[in-house]
């Protein structure tokens, strides 16, 4: 059966729902590459991010990178795995490792758009100044474990994130 | 359309500018020539020696060439050619060799060389040295003394290179194929409903780990190889690359006869991924768009007949099915603008001769014609069949899958929201005569290189006669297939291309960015080309109602790209940017079973690396698959719970089977090579998983006699 019905059941709920905590994570991987670019975009990190109904945290490390990183920035998409606009800055240590970190304040709209999984994080770098690590922030994946299977399809994020 | 125009007049815009001052290149005249007859030794034979592209290699010189790269630099194409060129073999030549190469394709495309030698990391816009505008100097077709394969397929002779006979053969019936004892694996798919599923079941959950390697074959290398053994009363024959045929004992791997029927590979694609058997013969269709009836005790020619004109591009590289004594072929690379069109075509079996054919483009004035924006027929391409059917014998209907129509993109093609029937459908046919019996378009009017192409499954829940297939924007999608009416479908990975799908009619709604792409516009497509699911096969275990699906995670970036309409122009005209699929935590890999009556998913798991083998269930309750990283695995088709693995010598690629010789079961896997996204797309984002760029084979396991 098809489980569009779901998303919009989960909007529903979502709407009457008061503030809560939430928190979300991602791994942050090359951003979107070719061939001819993957010299220059490379590097993996893990970033976690927290709201306590206030204030957004973000915190994270990276490493690998080809160039020193530039700048880093949490990104408001219109829809998962969808690039958008820059919303915030983020505090990044400019070499090829490091860490990432910030303290936000969001809007309604932020708050929404960060529980349906339309934000992410993106790290530049000197040679990919457009993107060297992304990851987008969605509910902690339930990974058993690589080759272990899981009850059901596994982590389909537009059916499991919050809106 | 006014987009279009003011998209066409910016390229124009662009390449007129850039005609008007065009600085040197970072790279000398001696670099350009030399690089001529590297480019025609190494990159010809796919990218044509005019640059012109075929099939899926793109054009290398002219506004097309221009249009995708004239805003990106020297560096990365350079960087580019290095990491995946020769296709498959990256990083295999000398840097100097691939410099060269690049300053002959930059001055093909007009750039004027300079004084300083290409190092390779300049960082010069192309558009600021080139207008894709071939000097005469490079117009020339390459001596063809200069031309080599691309791909590493060994100098021989073709013909029968070693003559046999089978000691005896029993001739396959319309009977055999519709009821196949349990020793056989006749046909692509092993039955004519498509499970991929033996009946086998000397091997269980109990004994599994005590599977041992009884015999292995090396195959021809050069091209993709993603076969399907064929066994029938002990005997396997198989399909190498440059078309060559094998017959071996299927106890022993003695090799019996071997036809290298030819021509060597000449690019990406190298093999038929299934033969097909009926009669005393045996079929090939070809990479070379031909079909060759053999003879199966021998391996002698008894036909040949043409599909199409392998020298316009056509190939076949889906295998054949045999349907009440006609062989049915699809064929493929129908992406250039033509007169011509794609089609599905059946012969007589005895004679070649061809019955019918069922061309799988809508014209003008057809049924379905109005669906492609009114663009001019020979404009309408694609609808490509690279999977054999399947058919239901109670129905006398065959079912076939289609592809995308060509450009990839709504924007390239200028196909506006038209359905481009009958492009990503289920086809419905008669296989006495061709007639079309129904329909369903399940991607209309696709934009990402997202084909619905792959095996249509038929299953039988009570009354209820169904067809089950996925593509690869990750769908599994249900069918009455009588009627052709949606029945339902279920998600299987994560996709953000469709916003919804009716639940009455599944038709799917675009996203409003992809309806509104235009040219030039990055557009995000989660899964990108490799899928979801791809070629690598479902299979159907009817004892569980589970179908066990392969499927791969990672998206792209796709722009479109304009393409010139003009015949004899041609190709994908997508550029894509990949990029690990969210929320996979970087598993490529991902195999999940879904019951198909309630269409829910029972189980799934993922890995790093993608599976590129089509699944095998069997009845005693084991399943088998292959992946990127060399493991071949069984696992608990209840379950999804790893019972067994063993690491073969390279990427396990193609189809595995199961048979049966003196009463003991085998299950036999290829390790292969090549192909598109679903190896190339690993290739690029898991550049630590490393397989020898060699080693097509096969590989046959048992228990032990005791």
């Amino acid at each position: 059966m098809i489980l569009w019905h779901v998303g919009i059941v989960v909007v529903a709920l979502a709407a009457a729902a008061p503030a809560r905590a939430d928190s979300f994570e991602t791994r942050l991987s090359p951003s979107p590459l070719t061939d001819g670019t993957r010299i220059n975009i490379t590097g993996e990190g893990r970033a976690l991010v927290q709201w306590d109904g206030n204030i957004l945290s973000v915190s994270g490390d990276f490493q690998g990178l080809a160039t020193n990183a530039t700048t880093a920035a949490l990104y408001d998409g219109p829809g998962i795995a969808i690039p958008g606009p820059k919303a915030f800055d983020l505090t990044v240590t400019q070499e090829t490792s490091g860490t990432i970190w910030g303290s936000l304040q969001l809007t309604r709209k932020q708050v929404a758009d960060l529980r349906a999984g339309r934000f992410y994080i993106q790290i530049n770098s000197q040679k990919a100044p457009d993107g060297n690590l992304t990851g987008w922030l969605l509910p902690p994946p339930p990974f058993a474990g690589e080759d272990v299977p899981v009850a059901g399809a596994g982590f389909l994020p537009q059916f499991e994130v919050k809106k | 359309m006014k987009k279009l125009l003011a998209a066409s007049v910016a390229c124009v815009a662009l390449l007129g500018a850039s005609a008007i001052a065009l600085e040197n290149g970072p790279f000398t005249a001696e670099q350009s020539r030399g690089g001529r007859a590297l480019y025609v030794a190494n990159c010809a034979q796919c990218h044509g020696p005019e640059l012109k592209g075929a099939g899926e290699a793109p054009p290398l010189a002219g506004t097309t060439f221009i249009a995708a790269w004239g805003n990106r630099s020297t560096e990365e194409l350079y960087n580019l050619v290095k990491a995946s060129m020769p296709y498959g073999n990256g990083n295999s030549l000398e840097p100097d060799t691939y410099r060269r190469i690049v300053a002959y394709v930059l001055a093909a495309n007009g750039a004027k060389p300079g004084n300083i030698a290409m190092v390779g990391n300049e960082a010069v816009r192309i558009a600021s040295i080139a207008d894709g505008k071939m000097p005469v100097m490079t117009e020339a077709p390459a001596p063809a003394t200069a031309a080599r394969p691309a791909t590493s397929y060994p100098q021989t002779r073709f013909g029968l290179t070693v003559a046999g006979s089978l000691k005896s053969y029993d001739p396959v019936t319309d009977t055999m194929l519709a009821h196949p004892k349990d020793a056989d694996w006749l046909m692509y798919r092993r039955n004519y409903q498509g499970w991929s599923h033996s009946p086998l079941s000397q091997v269980t959950a109990a004994n599994v780990r005590g599977l041992q390697l009884q015999w292995s074959w090396a195959m021809n290398d050069g091209g993709a190889s993603q076969v399907t053994p064929i066994v029938h009363d002990g005997i396997m024959f198989l399909s190498n690359t440059a078309n060559t045929v094998q017959a071996l004992d299927a106890k022993t791997g003695e090799l019996i006869w071997e036809n290298r029927i030819g021509p060597a590979p000449t690019r990406a694609y190298g093999a038929t991924r299934s033969l097909a058997l009926y009669g005393d013969k045996i079929f090939v269709p070809t990479t070379d768009a031909k079909l060759y009836g053999l003879d199966a005790k021998t391996g002698k020619i008894v036909w040949q007949t043409v599909i199409e004109d392998a020298k316009e591009g056509y190939s076949n590289t889906g295998g054949a099915i045999a349907i009440r004594g006609k062989i049915l072929v699809g064929l493929t690379y129908c992406n250039r603008y033509e007169t011509k069109h794609c089609f599905i075509s059946a012969y007589d079996a005895n004679t070649g001769k061809v019955a019918w054919r069922f061309k799988t483009i809508a014209l003008k004035g057809e049924p379905g014609g109005d669906s492609w924006n009114n663009l001019p027929d020979e404009f309408r391409q694609g609808a490509e069949t690279w999977i054999a059917g399947t058919y239901d014998p109670e129905l006398n209907t065959t079912y076939w899958g289609t592809a995308q129509s060509k450009p990839w993109t709504r924007a390239s093609r200028e196909s506006g929201a038209g359905a481009t029937l009958y492009a990503n459908s289920t086809l419905a046919l008669d296989p006495d005569n061709g007639k079309l019996k129904w329909f369903y378009s399940h991607a209309p009017g696709e934009n990402f290189d997202l084909d619905e192409v792959f095996e249509r499954v038929l299953v039988d829940h009570d009354q209820s006669k169904d067809v089950l297939t996925i593509g690869k924007v990750g769908i599994l999608w249900k069918l009455n297939r009588v009627t052709g009416q949606y029945e339902d479908s279920a998600q299987t990975v994560f996709q953000n291309v469709f916003d919804k799908i009716d639940p009455k009619t599944g038709i799917p709604t675009y996203r409003k960015d992809v309806q509104a792409a235009k040219v030039g516009d990055w557009i995000s497509s989660c899964p990108g080309p490799a899928g979801g699911h791809d070629w690598p096969a479902t299979s159907y275990d009817p004892k569980t109602d589970l179908m066990v699906i392969p499927l791969h995670q990672s998206c792209v970036l796709m722009r479109a790209e304009p393409m010139e309409k003009k015949i004899g122009v041609g190709g994908d005209a997508g550029s894509q940017r990949l990029f690990e699929m969210p929320g996979t935590d970087g598993n490529l890999g991902k195999l999940v079973a879904y019951n198909t009556r309630t269409m829910q998913p029972l189980w799934s798991l993922q890995q790093k690396a993608p599976f590129l083998t089509g699944v095998l269930t069997t009845a005693g309750g084991v399943g088998f698959v292959g992946d990127f990283d060399r493991r071949f695995r069984a696992f608990e088709t209840a379950t999804g719970k790893t019972l067994w693995q063993t690491r073969l010598a390279t990427s396990v690629q193609g189809h595995v089977v199961s048979y049966a010789v003196d009463g003991k079961q085998y299950i036999a896997v290829e390790t292969g090579l090549g192909g598109g996204s679903p190896v190339g797309k690993p290739t690029t984002l898991m550049p630590d998983i490393h397989h020898p760029n060699n080693g097509n084979a096969i590989f046959v396991f048992a228990l032990p006699d005791n």
